[in-house]
């Protein structure tokens, strides 16, 4: 049998003395992208840096395709094929586009090919290799970010909040370049968003996190999905 | 003229002294306090290639891989433990350049030597006759930082070391060992210490205290300049300026204080010194 | 003495208490001190008396190290400076001025003025707002070499590096000087010791765990660093003064940054923030010193630094306290006072008409980049204002602006009637503002009585002498202390505390400094249901009852419906909203903010 592409059994973690998440369990078939969704501070940002290695696990365990990364620190979460962008991470202001895009790779030689691959996806980065990244506009410094994230050839993405301050011409093109990424090499998506619409159209399936548990889940085709959810980000 | 070859010199073995504890400094963010007793080690490399009556060439790589090899020991053993605690890093790392300089003191006594240098005598420049040796020193640190800089900005190694510089936890969640990265600096970083050791030693003499003297000027160098190469080579120039000048125009006494006094003042007035942004 | 103030024994993992011989223990020690003392004379040689002479002056200069280093977290290699500053004070008059009873006058003025002056500056330098403790450390590190240098280039007036010797000194027996130098030492260890475990005393170890959560309380932390630093050097300088009249000689070594280290090397050894572990091992190092200096003086130097690298990795606290843990020794007395309810100090100062907070076209930017404009905000007495916002809206910046003069790039912020201007946190604190944190932003290591006196400093001063056997608070800290179950926890170490008991401190720790207008940083995060009403009733009771004004981030929309009277909603950067909780929600603006297909209020990429 095939195991899940993300398992989550019983998580709990949280910063210092506090518990932010509460005995979390879920899995994501391989090739799935699932919306976590929820209002702030109800853990969604949290789950993705534990899944990553940034937060300890003060009980349960992850698996990736079956392998165990429980105890894994980031860098070699990073190597089993999880590649993470949020919006609060940065880049690297003083390194070049370039850098910035090649440096999850393990090797220098592929740069050039993967390059060639997310292209299409992100055409406003080919002129614009040797420049600091920090000169950037902001939407562009949002698109190298998930375009970094692209270059890894991860099995599973982690993206958090990254439409965030976007215009919606560029929100259009991301959505359509995870769309793209999904079709063409089956990568398994978690998406934290506050963006519904946006998460919706990229995922197949949604997650309401509320004070750090799953309060709920759905179809996120399904038509009365938004009005769900808005329910739960009631105002 | 003197007075500007003396400057000149004077910042050439400034930024000597000061690239390896800039490394350190800039990648895993404490200040190795090892390093007066690495630049001693460095001297006694020096003076043992002149006791074997070596090529006095050969202190060079000698001191270089001592030192490397002294690094690599002390980052896993004392350096690494103490990752989370940088205050007692400095300390430990203080702790182990007593440690070191008994070690020579017991191996070689107190005397002050003298080493031979690889060129001797003196050059003729613009008029002026100037030690030879002391002139070698300026090729000698563009050729560093040239080195430096090439590896840090052209190799894949550099990329991920600037990397981890400016943002440890970004690096690793890309896939970067930092850890690694740690390791190989602070190696590289030693063994540079222990070969400015070996650099500077024939300009004067060796004894188990010389490189105390360095070690306070060298850190407030470096906590000045922040964490590039480039800053590094505007921090000695400025400083080492400043130090020629009260040497030759106040009182040599006071000219050995001149970089502390004034690293002190300028960080007390802009705390981000020379660094960019 | 202390032990006489009602006193409960608990031993911090919380396995049985003490058995009660064990708190006669430090006491018991403090007497075979005294006694040694007394003694000495009849049952050490001349030799070894001398040594003890100057090991008791060199122990009275650790002591000081200990108490900058183990309680503050000042790292300091100068407090041989100071030494070497007392020491060449008597140097200097007793020899171009020789040994007369007005000489000594002077030689003790000048070491003490001298020491005052230059603690001073060297406190300037290095305590000032945005010192990084290292550079504190760096320049305690730079005040040795540059005495040393100044006396080297002293020329035959300072002796330069022979330094002054054979001038006159007192014709006292070695004996008498024993018990000089041992009484010298005795009294400050007893001062030190009274004062670093007075209620007062603790203020030091707050500022080591915490010193931004001291700013916020309205604590100037750099005077109290300064002063601090003041006192141990003038008493730095008595041992130094002490040191050269004994010895005849004063020698730049005395004052250098190699004493300086060493001085580090037997507080690390002792073990540091105990001072009796520094005073045992000053002295005890400095004999094995004397007599091994002359058969392996290498090898023992040797195998002090690897003792000492040893000491830092692996064993922090010392090798003292280990070695002693057997006998009972080294377990704190844990102080419980009993809690009463005082009255506020502030109302009588109170203005109810000013508004608590009034902010006018504050704006922040860093570089390009608008992280607020045009903030108008007014907020009185009894309003209990919800700010709420998506994130990246600016909300802590907001906050930061309200309560350090510095954070803003432009407007005005008044508190309670007061232009904070560029003010530091401590000044806004005073003007009447507390400050609650996201995570709970409290002093680990103290205890739970100890955070709420500390946190009541700038009303109600603690002593430096006694622990008080009450801790007076006023009575809505009282409420929420009850409330949450701490006046049963009062003993227990703040780290030891679950989340939601420290957030609940850390209330009651803003409550005890009295303050007018209370900035709450998302106070429910983290918390359990239980947990949350709580804080909802003690926040709705602050504004209701005690007229407090309240402002809190939150994004707990049902809390924030539960107790606000007004919400203000900002988005970009901006105020795009104010009004009552029912208007805000119904809004289309705040819907659309909301909901994340805000793409028409966005500008442009």
């Amino acid at each position: 049998m095939t195991h899940p592409a993300l398992q989550l059994q019983d998580v709990t973690s949280g910063y210092k003395a506090s518990v932010v998440l509460r005995n979390l369990s879920f899995s994501i078939a391989a090739g799935d992208a699932f919306a976590l969704l929820g209002k702030n501070g109800m853990g969604k940002s949290t789950l993705l840096k534990t899944i990553m290695g940034y937060l300890p696990k003060k009980s349960g365990t992850i698996h990736v395709d079956g392998n165990d990364i429980t105890r894994l620190p980031p860098y070699r979460i990073a190597r089993v094929g999880i590649a993470y962008a949020a919006q609060e991470q940065a880049l690297f202001a003083d390194l070049s586009v370039r850098d910035n895009l090649g440096l999850g790779l393990l090797k220098e030689s592929w740069f050039d090919d993967r390059f060639a691959q997310i292209e299409p996806i992100f055409p406003v980065f080919k002129r614009r290799l040797s420049q600091y990244a920090g000169t950037l506009s902001g939407g562009e410094q949002k698109m190298l970010l998930v375009a970094r994230a692209l270059m890894m050839r991860p099995s599973i993405i982690l993206l958090d909040e990254i439409t965030e301050g976007l215009q919606p011409t560029v929100i259009e093109r991301l959505a359509e370049g995870l769309l793209w990424e999904r079709k063409t090499h089956g990568t398994t998506m978690l998406i934290v968003e506050q963006n519904v619409p946006f998460a919706l159209k990229v995922a197949d399936q949604y997650l309401v996190l509320k004070q750090g548990e799953i309060v709920d889940r759905g179809d996120a085709k399904n038509g009365s999905a938004t009005d769900t959810i808005f329910g739960h980000l009631r105002v | 003229m003197i007075l500007f070859l003396d400057i000149l010199t004077t910042v050439a073995i400034l930024f000597v002294v000061t690239a390896g504890l800039m490394m350190i400094f800039g990648v895993m963010k404490i200040v190795n306090f090892a390093h007066g007793a690495l630049l001693t080690v460095g001297g006694y490399a020096a003076y043992v290639v002149t006791q074997l009556k070596l090529d006095p060439w050969l202190s060079w790589p000698l001191a270089l891989v001592t030192g490397m090899l002294a690094g690599m020991v002390v980052e896993s053993l004392i350096v690494r433990p103490l990752y989370k605690r940088p205050l007692d890093a400095i300390l430990a790392t203080w702790g182990l350049g007593i440690v070191m300089g008994q070690l020579i003191v017991i191996a070689f006594g107190r005397e002050v030597q003298f080493v031979d240098a690889p060129i001797k005598g003196t050059w003729s420049i613009f008029g002026v006759d100037y030690s030879a040796y002391r002139l070698l020193l300026i090729p000698v640190a563009c050729g560093l930082w040239a080195t430096m800089t090439g590896l840090l900005n052209g190799t894949r190694f550099g990329v991920k070391t600037r990397a981890v510089i400016m943002n440890e936890d970004l690096a690793r969640g890309l896939g970067i060992h930092s850890g690694r990265i740690r390791f190989i600096t602070f190696s590289f970083g030693t063994g540079l210490g222990t070969l400015a050791g070996a650099l500077i030693t024939p300009l004067s003499s060796v004894d188990p205290n010389m490189g105390l003297n360095w070690l306070v000027s060298a850190f407030m160098l470096v906590m000045v300049s922040g964490h590039s190469m480039a800053s590094l080579l505007v921090t000695c120039l400025v400083f080492g300026t400043f130090q020629v000048l009260v040497n030759t125009f106040v009182s040599p006494v006071l000219g050995g204080l001149a970089i502390a006094v004034l690293a002190a003042f300028t960080l007390r007035m802009r705390p981000k010194g020379f660094a960019n942004g | 003495m202390v032990n006489a103030h009602a006193t409960t024994e608990l031993e911090r993992d919380g396995s049985n208490p003490q058995p009660k011989t064990a708190k006669r223990r430090l006491p018991f020690l403090g007497l075979i001190g005294l006694v040694l003392l007394l003694v000495g004379p009849w049952l050490f040689d001349t030799y070894l008396l001398n040594i003890l002479v100057k090991a008791y002056f060199l122990a009275i200069v650790a002591v000081t190290v200990d108490v900058l280093w183990g309680y503050t977290g000042y790292l300091t290699f100068g407090q041989s400076a100071f030494f070497g500053i007392g020491a060449y004070a008597a140097g200097l008059v007793f020899t171009h001025g020789g040994l007369t009873p007005g000489n000594v006058f002077l030689a003790l003025g000048i070491a003490v003025v001298a020491s005052v002056a230059v603690a001073w500056l060297v406190g300037w330098l290095s305590f000032y707002r945005e010192a990084s403790p290292f550079f504190a450390t760096v320049i305690s590190l730079v005040l040795p070499i540059v005495f040393v240098q100044l006396l080297l280039s002293g020329g035959t007036w300072t002796g330069s590096s022979s330094g002054l010797t054979g001038y006159e000194t007192f014709d006292l027996s070695i004996e008498a000087w024993y018990w000089i130098a041992g009484s010298t030492l005795a009294v400050v260890s007893l001062l030190a010791w009274v004062v670093v475990r007075s209620d007062g005393g603790r203020l030091l170890a707050a500022i080591r765990d915490n010193e931004s959560r001291c700013s916020y309380l309205g604590i100037d932390t750099a005077k109290v660093k300064t002063i601090l630093l003041v006192v141990t050097a003038v008493v730095a300088g008595i041992a130094g003064f002490g040191y050269g009249s004994f010895s005849g000689v004063a020698a730049p070594e005395l004052g250098g940054f190699v004493l300086g280290t060493e001085l580090i090397i037997w507080v690390a050894l002792g073990g540091r923030g105990t001072l009796w572990g520094p005073l045992i091992g000053a002295v005890l190092i400095n004999v094995i010193t004397a007599y091994l200096g002359s058969s392996m003086p290498f090898a023992w130097q040797l195998i002090l630094g690897a003792a000492f690298v040893l000491v830092i990795v692996l064993l922090p606290q010392g090798l003292v306290p280990v070695l002693l843990r057997p006998f009972g020794l080294g377990q704190y007395a844990v102080h419980e006072p009993a809690l009463v309810s005082r009255p506020l100090k502030m109302q009588s100062n109170a203005i109810p008409e000013m508004p608590a907070l009034v902010m006018d076209g504050v704006a922040k930017h860093y570089g390009h980049l608008k992280v607020l404009e045009g903030i108008d905000l007014k907020a009185n007495a009894g309003e209990l204002l919800g700010l709420i916002g998506p994130n990246g809206a600016g909300k802590t910046t907001l906050m930061r602006c309200m309560s350090d003069g510095a954070e803003r790039s432009s407007g005005t912020v008044s508190l309670c009637g007061n232009d904070i201007r560029k003010l530091p946190p401590d000044q806004c604190a005073k003007f009447g503002l507390g400050r609650k944190f996201q995570n709970a932003n409290i002093f680990e290591t103290l205890t739970v009585a100890e955070c709420l006196r500390i946190a009541g400093t700038i009303r109600e001063r603690p002593s430096l002498v006694r622990q008080a056997a009450t801790l007076a608070l006023p009575q809505y800290a009282l409420d929420v202390v009850s409330t949450t179950g701490l006046d049963k926890k009062l003993g227990v170490a703040a780290k030891d505390l679950s989340h939601g008991e420290q957030q609940a401190l850390e209330l009651a720790m803003v409550l005890a400094q009295e303050p007018r207008l209370i900035l709450l940083d998302e106070p429910t995060a983290g918390l359990t249901k239980t947990e949350r009403t709580q804080i909802g009733h003690v926040l709705s009771s602050l504004a209701h009852k005690y007229k407090l004004c309240c402002l809190l981030v939150e994004h707990d929309l049902d809390f924030v419906e539960e107790i606000a009277t007004r919400i203000v909603v900002l988005h970009q950067g901006k105020i795009v909203m104010e009004g009552s909780f029912a208007d805000v929600v119904n809004s289309e603006l705040v819907k659309t903010i909301y909901a994340g297909s805000s793409h028409a209020m966005q500008d442009p990429v």
